[in-house]
């Protein structure tokens, strides 16, 4: 029976060595996420002017672009004008820009509509051209009718940048027939650009 | 009762006694040996959310990152090792999961920050995931300490450059971790 002590101490011994090799941890580790998200962006800034890009308009005045003379004093017929705006913009996300003339076309404020058969010009078409993310759209507000019309572009993907509209009135631009007078009155329309979700 | 059965083990103990009581002294010793291994152990961490939520990223009005971002630290609570440590620090850039394609141009899809563990050694740990080397990244403690850890994010930053947009996704993510090491 005697050799049973140190036996037995022996194999205790034995125990506490082998231990670690199982239940000893040298390295532990703790992992945090890190979360965010971007949503859906679409930011269209006000304009700005480019510079010598003026043909017979004043310039910007709030968010109107005031032509200086709307007629030829000689002939009454449509004056040639034009400007080029520019946004700064941004859409993070394919989308697509949606040019839109609430009139198609310059017609008189107070509300008058074309009389048909006159040798007058009761609107004027004008051009605008909208370049934005390598794309290139123009919405034609050919006034033949008074009416909401747009013009859309397509991006594929997100975009920044300028935004640049470009308005063309072209010299005799009548509803009637080129250079036909223009009856008196105060011409406008209303030009609006959306930047949205395809 | 209870006297009786003593008084009967003492009488046991003094009868066997002369078998040995008879030779000269004789002595053996016995090696009773243990080890205790260098280890660490990771703890938990206080409050059991161990997720920096930074909720929206871009600033919704120029699409570039927020000049505001915060999380609260996040603290690990019960860590210990048993011997000289290391603690190291590593983090991924936070990056958009659905939008894996390279970015169009003036967008990028990743946000770096700086990661930092302090409260294990006196120099905090700390991982930048913008930079191409962080030699901040891994501390020496050079004793058995067991104490509280605290980790933070900070140092927001658009990867490929501040006038750089984010483009959209609802899940950026990215992944700090915090490693114990027992050094021999």
């Amino acid at each position: 029976m005697a050799p049973r002590g140190p036996l037995a101490l022996f194999l205790l011994a034995g125990a506490a060595w082998a231990m670690p090799a199982s239940a000893q941890t040298t390295t532990a580790t703790k992992t945090m996420p890190v979360t965010g998200s971007v949503p859906q962006v679409c930011a269209l800034q006000p304009a700005t002017l480019q510079p010598g890009e003026l043909v017979n308009i004043n310039g910007v005045d709030g968010d109107t672009l005031r032509i200086l003379e709307l007629t030829d004093p000689q002939t009454l017929a449509a004056k040639a004008a034009s400007a080029t705006v520019s946004f700064a913009a941004v859409c993070n996300f394919p989308h697509r820009v949606v040019v839109e003339s609430q009139n198609n076309g310059l017609w008189p404020t107070d509300g008058r509509m074309a009389t048909p058969g006159t040798d007058f010009a009761s609107a004027l078409p004008y051009e605008a051209i909208v370049t934005w993310a390598d794309t290139t759209g123009t919405l034609e507000a050919n006034a033949k009718v008074r009416a909401l019309t747009q013009t859309l572009l397509s991006v594929d993907s997100a975009a920044a940048g300028n935004l640049i509209l470009r308005f063309k009135l072209a010299q005799g631009a009548s509803n009637v027939a080129d250079n036909a007078p223009v009856l008196a009155g105060v011409y406008g329309d209303t030009v609006r650009i959306y930047l949205e979700p395809r | 009762m209870r006297k009786l059965s003593i008084g009967v083990a003492v009488l046991a103990t003094a009868l066997a006694a002369p078998a040995f009581a008879q030779s000269s002294t004789s002595t053996k010793s016995f090696t009773v040996q243990g080890n205790v291994p260098a280890m660490c152990a990771g703890g938990t961490i206080v409050g059991g959310n161990g997720t920096f939520d930074l909720g929206v990223l871009a600033d919704t009005t120029t699409g570039q990152l927020r000049t505001d971002l915060s999380a609260p630290d996040k603290v690990i609570s019960g860590s210990f090792c048993s011997s000289r440590s290391t603690i190291t620090i590593a983090a991924t850039p936070m990056a958009a999961q659905n939008f894996t394609a390279t970015p169009p141009s003036g967008f990028a899809r990743s946000v770096n920050y700086v990661a930092s563990a302090s409260g294990w050694t006196t120099t905090p740990a700390s991982f930048d995931t913008g930079a191409a080397a962080n030699t901040a990244a891994t501390q020496i403690r050079a004793t058995a300490f067991t104490g509280d850890i605290t980790v933070g994010i900070a140092g927001f930053a658009t990867s490929g450059g501040s006038t750089l947009r984010l483009v959209a996704d609802t899940n950026y993510s990215g992944l700090v971790t915090v490693t114990l090491t027992a050094a021999p």
